[in-house]
This record gives C-alpha cells, structure tokens and sequence, in this order.
C-alpha cells in the first residue's frame, strides 16, 4: 500500500473526529483495517490528531460543549472499530490513567471530555464515574497498576475529598508510584500546592499535557532502574 | 480596602476582597514605596501597563505608611439596585405574638391568689384564652410590671406562652421583622403585626461575603475551620441583620425591644450557617437537609436585636439545594392551590424550577452559576449605576443602541444586558446558534476583533464613550460561560417537563422569581432559550418573593403552616441522577435550543433572518 493511500485514511480519520461525523470514522476505520494498516497507528496518526485539532479549538473557545460531545462520539466510533484489533499491552504501555470524579460530586462533564482526550492521546483510561469512595481511586490505581490518579470536581466543599485521597497515598508510601493529576471548577493552582497533587489542569486539554509529563517522568524512572539493574 | 471602608469610599468588588475578581483595581498616585509587593494574584489582573502606572488591586495591596490613591471610575460601586422588590400577596394577618389588655382586680385578704393564677384567670375571662403558661423569665419580674402602672397590663402571648408583660395598654404597639437572608444581599422588613403592613424596609451586602463569595466556598470555609468557622459565619450574617433592624427601628421611631417575632428565609445552606447547624454533609451527594421543617429559635440563642424572648422562626425548606427561598417562591404564587400547570422559574447562582399544579409538583435545582451576575465575564458586573442593563443591535445596519443604569456612561454589563446582548448578536448573525462568533464578519465590521488570548470579542461600547477609557466587550468565553448558565437552566425545565410527561404548551404562567429576573428582557431571554417557548404573555416576573414569603410567614400562621405543607408535598428531584441529563444539557448549550420542534415561534423569527436552515 502507497504511504498516499496510508496518509489519505489517517486524514479522513482526523477530519471526522473534527467534524465530529461518525460515519465517516467508522468507514475511514474499516478501511484501515481492510488495508492492513497497524490499527495502533491508525489510532495515533488518525483519531487522536483529529482530536489534538479539536482540543485546540475547545481552548481558543471557538468549540464548545455540543462540538466535543461530536467529536467523542465520532473518536468513540472509530475505536469500537480499531480498539479490538490492538493488543493490550500496547496500550498499556503508554500509560494507564485511574479516572474519576471525587467522593460528594456528581458533576461529571468535564471528567467525561478528559476521558475522551486520554483516550484520544492513546492512554488506557480507568472510568471509575462519579461520587467515588476515596479507598476506591487507590484501591483501583494499585490493581491496575497505573501511574496516575486523575480527580475531578465542580463544589468546593468536595475539595477535601481530593485531599483525603493525596493524604491516604502519602500515607501508604504510594507517591512515588502513583502520581496524580486534578481539575474542576472548584480546583485551582494553589489547591494544587496546599495538598501536594502533582499537577492541576485548568482545562481538559491541559489535563492531557499534565498526564503525559507525569507519565513521562515515571516511565523513565522505570526504564534507568532497569538499566541500573541490568549493570550489576 | 479596608483604609477606604473606613474613609466611606465604595470600592467595587464581586469577590468580597479575595483577590480573585479584579474588579478593585485603583493606582496609587503617592506613597507606593510604604506598600506591600505585589502579589501573584494582582499580577494574574493586571496588565503591563497597569503595572507600570502603579495599578493594584485594593483588596491585595496594604497600606504601611500614608498614600494618596485615585480610584477609578470602574472600580467605584456606584448606586446599587436594592432588588428587595417582590410580588405583594395581601394576606391577612394572623401572627403568632398577640397582645391583650388587662385591668386585674388588686390582690387583698380576701383574694390571694398568685400573681401568676390572677393573670391567667383575667385572660381566660376577658379574652377566652386557655392553656397559657407563663415563661421563667418574664415570670422573674412578673410582680413589678403588674404593679407598675397600678394592675394596668398588657400581656404579650407567643403561641401559648406568656413572654412578657408590659406597663399600661401597649396592644397598639407590636412589631415584628421579616429577613430574606440572601447569600450576596440581606433584605429586611420591620412589619406592623397588628396590620400587617410594612412600616420600614433595608438591604445590606451580607457582611459573610468576605468569608467566601458563594455558600459552597462559605461552607468550606466551616468544615476547615470547625466549630470557630461557623461561629465566625453566625456572627457575621446576625451583625448584618442587627444593623438592618436597628435601621428600620430608627426610621419608624420604633424601639427594638418592641420586635416580638422574627422570621427568616433563605436558601438551605444560609439557615444553615444562620442557624450552626454543621453544614458539611449537606454539601455532599445526595445533598440531605440537616433539618427540613421550620423551626423556632430564641433570639438570644442567635445574638439578635429585639425583645429578649422574641422568637426566631426559620421557614421550611425542601432539600439540601432548595431551600426555604425556594418554599416562599411557590407559597407568593400558591401553586399549590393551582388548578393549571404553572412553571416557577427562581434564577440566581443555584436556580430552582418548580413544575406542577395541585396534584403534583416536582421541584428541581440547576448549578447556573454566577455567569448571569457578572461574575467570569470580562466586562460583568452587578446592577448598579454606568451598567449597560439593555442592548438592541439594528439588524440592517448592524449599530448599536444600549441604555445604562442611571443613564451614566457604560462601566460594564450586568445580567439583563449580557441576555440582551446574546439574543441580539445571534439575530443579527454576529453569532450562530452554537454560540460562536462568527469571525468571517471581521472584515465587515469593526467591532470584531480577537484579543491576545487567541479568541474573538465584540465590541458593544468603544473607550470613546465609555466611563472606564477602555472597550467594553464581551467575548467567545464569556458567551461560553454564559452558555453553561442557560443551558444549566433550561436543562432543569426540560427534564421536569420530560418526567412529569408535559410539554411546553400545558404552561398556562411562567413566573420568573429572583432578584435579577425582575429586570432581564422576556422576549431576550426566550431568544436565547433560557426557559421553554412559552407565549411571551404568560410570562410573569414576580422579582425577589423571598422577602413577600418571609413577610407572609411573619404576619400569619396560617402561612407558617401552608410553608410545612408546602415543604412536605413538593417532591424534590434530583437532575443529577436522570440518565438524560448529559444529552439534554449539550441540547440546550445551542441557542435557543437544538430542537427546533420545540420553538416554532423562534425557528421562524431566525429562519427569517437566515440564522438557521
């Protein structure tokens, strides 16, 4: 196959992510796979770049809610497609993500376009919902074995969830496993600092940015311990 | 801030002097050596050329040493609307706390009977009153005020209690005072309980507001301090109260002594931090009450300023985010009596919409945020004096014509403006119906533009006419914020609609309660589909009815009981569980509506104009 033809699909994948036209993903994803292109590919270089454009406009506010709910559904459908055609462990590679909106909180939007955008970015995305048990987001993060905890919430009072579950993980000596990421209407820089999260993300694509920094850092933590293994 | 406080200058602030709205900004012409250095959060407000002529934010910057400081004209308040203006409900009064006047026989050898048994014998045979009791502390000076004035009495009775005894035949003279305790204004009503009828009013800011700008922050503020927090929030709302009745007291040449009864209303998470009551739980899905039936307090347990054993009721509420505000909504426009469907609309930071008649009626509370009061909007700020309050655009010449409170030159917009403005630009096309500017306009028009942080404002008054010397606009992300509000809004109306199987047609009134509602634009606020398509006269403003239903509850207790009745057969829903909450909500962030079979009247006023397909 052309790298024309390779490129035309992974175009046609990223545009209708941006028009948020499902469709148009589930053929383009069809064709990937009809074609013999490496479904993870077709993942990276066709859905999540539409979604990096999608991102960028719901920052410069020219999209909004209604576009992203389009978008997701579009990237969604494209997934159900490639998804089951991916080996696990290549996703998870990438990093694996415990999500949820905290213990108290019901508002659960903008969790819900985090999740989209991770998933966009190729992560492995654990959707615990909303209202969840503090035990439950540690519970999960050492099950599953992931690197970051990502909260969310809209209410100020449910703040103190968030610090009961950075203070449960400082005390089980998780931190420097488990990192965690936090976002929300009621959320800010300096609650950031007050409970010593790893990172804030003031919007969903923001968020993005703060996992894959996080990860990054933990990831090649990882990688000089197996070279300093290897060494002796 | 605190120095102009105290010299009386009015500094303009949303936040309650938190350094998070920027509103407070003044320059500081002498001394700026003798302050403190800037801090991070004036420096995330202030431009570089503010900076440089020795821009800061009043409520950050402290005084060490004398200064001269130049406020500016936007960051002054200006004369602020009252908003305590709410639907009048004649009711007739039937208070709690009654008055008789007694001339009691003297005691001798012949008759010893007790003070006490000498009073209740007299009430029992002149006024037909059984089963009274007399309370330990007026029964402490009871001997001395009956003799007082030779056995001539006057008897204060609350409920079935007698609380004091006055000299002489006082009955003429019994007031009482009505609160609408209000997260941002506290109104108060001194009240002529023998006629009901008001004898002075005031409003305040309530003076909790720099402990937290919104309940939520106010209730974190509790849970992080305890038991001190809450004490500090108690003592801040009574101090606001106490003035507002000592107020009222010296405009009526009325002495506070002479206050028998109190009766507040608020929102669930006031009476809270009104009351003490720990509000933590309630801040927490599923959000349950601490209390939900009224109840009553002795004003000393709560600090007030009155008669000694005067009672403090609290009216009812329905849960944890509809509170007893919401309770004297739908007591001022009876909807339980109602034979039709009526739809009450109660908008503020936390709006509640109550849908029914008297069989059934579902209540239910939206989080619009404070989008609709100026806050997160660039050019917002509340109703008072320079705000633009109502926009036009002209749809062949595309001008502008904008009316300011007091006719003042434009310092910003308040709520009603920034509807206006959004119903205006989307018929006028400098909006679609997904609430995005529409920049191919720019070459068009020079009121376009797109600012350094990468998206397109519009501008509505430019620096030339302006008070503040700068453009007054409003930009993609305050249309955005504005959005969620709307949307947060109508999202509640449609699924109560939805569940109890009506649609928009069965609506014989809306009303539109809140303090801010009074003022926006029917027609506007329909344009931008913040309620349902509803035929614009069957829209009814009926301004702030928590200060009519705490009158209400003060003057009768009768109302007292139609406010239990009412608490106990609303039936709360919760918009958080519906399964079509998500879907509805996206529906609704389109301007009107993403339906169009729900707005025929609109889809045919924008297909006209070209607007939609």
């Amino acid at each position: 196959m052309s790298e024309s033809r390779k490129e035309s699909i992974f175009k046609r994948l990223a545009e209708a992510v941006v028009i948020g036209d499902t469709k148009m993903a589930e053929e383009a994803a069809r064709e990937a796979l009809a074609e013999g292109i490496q479904p993870y590919e077709a993942v990276i270089n066709g859905l999540a770049e539409g979604m990096k454009v999608v991102s960028d406009k719901y920052e410069t506010k020219e999209y909004f809610l209604p576009d992203m709910l389009l978008s997701s559904d579009a990237m969604y459908a494209g997934l159900n497609i490639l998804t089951p055609h991916i080996p696990k462990s290549e996703t998870e590679a990438k990093g694996k993500i415990i999500l949820g909106v905290v213990e108290g909180d019901v508002h659960d939007i903008g969790k819900n376009i985090v999740k989209v955008m991770l998933t966009a970015a190729g992560y492995s995305v654990v959707d615990l919902g909303r209202d969840v048990p503090t035990s439950e987001f540690i519970e999960k993060a050492k099950n599953e074995g992931a690197q970051v905890i990502a909260m969310s919430t809209l209410m100020t009072p449910t703040l103190m969830s968030m610090k009961t579950v950075e203070d449960k993980l400082k005390e089980e000596g998780l931190k420097d496993k488990v990192k965690t990421v936090i976002g929300g209407g009621a959320v800010n820089e300096d609650w950031r600092a007050k409970i010593g999260s790893d990172a804030y993300g003031k919007d969903a694509s923001e968020a993005v940015d703060k996992v894959k920094m996080l990860i990054d850092t933990i990831l090649s933590a990882v990688e000089v311990m197996k070279k300093e293994k290897k060494k002796e | 801030m605190e120095a102009a406080k105290t010299l009386g200058v009015d500094i303009s602030s949303i936040c309650g002097g938190k350094g998070t709205c920027g509103k407070c900004k003044v320059r500081i012409q002498k001394g700026e050596e003798g302050l403190n250095p800037l801090t991070d959060k004036e420096q995330k407000f202030l431009s570089e050329e503010e900076l440089n002529a020795n821009v800061r934010l009043a409520c950050r910057a402290q005084l060490t040493v004398p200064a001269i400081i130049f406020v500016p004209e936007r960051s002054r308040v200006g004369k602020q609307r009252l908003q305590t203006e709410g639907l009048e409900v004649p009711v007739t009064p039937n208070p709690l706390v009654r008055k008789h006047h007694l001339i009691l026989p003297k005691p001798n050898l012949q008759d010893v009977r007790s003070d006490e048994d000498r009073l209740l014998d007299a009430l029992r045979e002149k006024h037909d009153l059984a089963g009274l009791e007399i309370d330990y502390e007026a029964a402490k000076t009871l001997p001395i005020d009956l003799r007082k004035k030779n056995w001539d009495v006057t008897a204060i009775i609350w409920k079935n209690k007698i609380i004091s005894i006055e000299p002489g035949d006082t009955t003429d003279r019994c007031f009482g005072f009505a609160v609408d305790i209000g997260s941002t204004k506290l109104a108060g009503f001194l009240m002529d309980l023998n006629t009901g009828n008001v004898v002075s009013v005031t409003a305040k800011m309530n003076p909790q507001i720099p402990l937290g700008e919104d309940i939520l922050t106010r209730i974190t503020y509790a849970m992080m301090q305890g038991p001190k927090g809450q004490d500090d929030l108690q003592k801040k709302v009574v101090s606001g109260i106490n003035e507002m009745i000592d107020e009222c007291c010296k405009k009526a040449d009325v002495k506070t002594e002479e206050i028998y009864e109190l009766n507040f209303v608020g929102n669930t998470a006031m009476q809270m931090l009104f009351l003490k009551l720990w509000p933590q739980h309630t801040a927490f899905s599923p959000y349950p009450p601490v209390i939900r039936r009224g109840i009553d307090v002795d004003v000393t347990k709560l600090g007030l300023l009155s008669h000694p054993r005067a009672n403090a009721h609290c009216v009812p509420v329905i849960g944890g985010f509809v509170g007893a505000d919401s309770v004297a909504d739908l007591m001022a426009v009876d909807m339980l009596e109602s034979e039709e469907i009526v739809m009450d609309i109660d908008i503020g930071t936390n709006t509640e919409i109550a849908l029914g008649n008297k069989d059934l009626t579902m209540i239910v509370s939206c989080a619009s945020g404070p989008a609709f009061e100026g806050m997160e909007i660039k050019h917002g700020m509340r109703a008072a004096t320079g705000a633009i309050e109502k926009i036009g655009i002209d749809i062949d010449s595309l001008e502008i014509n904008y009316r300011t409170i007091d006719d003042a030159s434009p310092v910003g917009i308040c709520g009603s403006g920034l509807v206006d403005v959004l119903a205006e630009m989307l018929k006028a096309g400098f909006m679609d119906t997904k609430g995005k500017i529409n920049n191919d306009l720019t070459d068009q028009t020079d009121r376009l533009r797109k600012t350094h942080e990468g998206w397109y404002e519009f501008i509505i008054a430019s620096k030339g006419e302006t008070a503040t010397g700068d453009d007054i606009t409003i930009t993609q992300a305050d249309i955005r914020e504005l959005q969620k509000a709307k949307a947060a809004i109508r999202t509640g109306a449609e699924i109560l609609l939805r569940r109890m199987n009506l649609t928009k047609d069965d609506i014989t009134t809306l009303y539109v309660a809140g303090a801010f509602g009074n003022y926006i634009d029917p027609e506007s606020a329909r344009t931008i589909g913040m309620y349902p398509e509803v035929p614009i006269e069957r829209i009814k403003f009926v301004g702030n009815t928590a200060g009519t239903g705490s009158r209400m509850c003060l003057i009768s207790k009768d109302m007292r009981e139609y406010a239990e009745e009412i608490s106990a057969r609303v039936h709360y829903y919760e918009l958080a569980s519906d399964v079509d909450f998500q879907n509805e909500y996206v529906q609704a962030m389109f301007l009107p509506h993403r339906d169009l079979s729900k707005q025929p009247i609109l889809t045919e006023i924008l297909r006209r104009l070209g607007r939609i397909k």
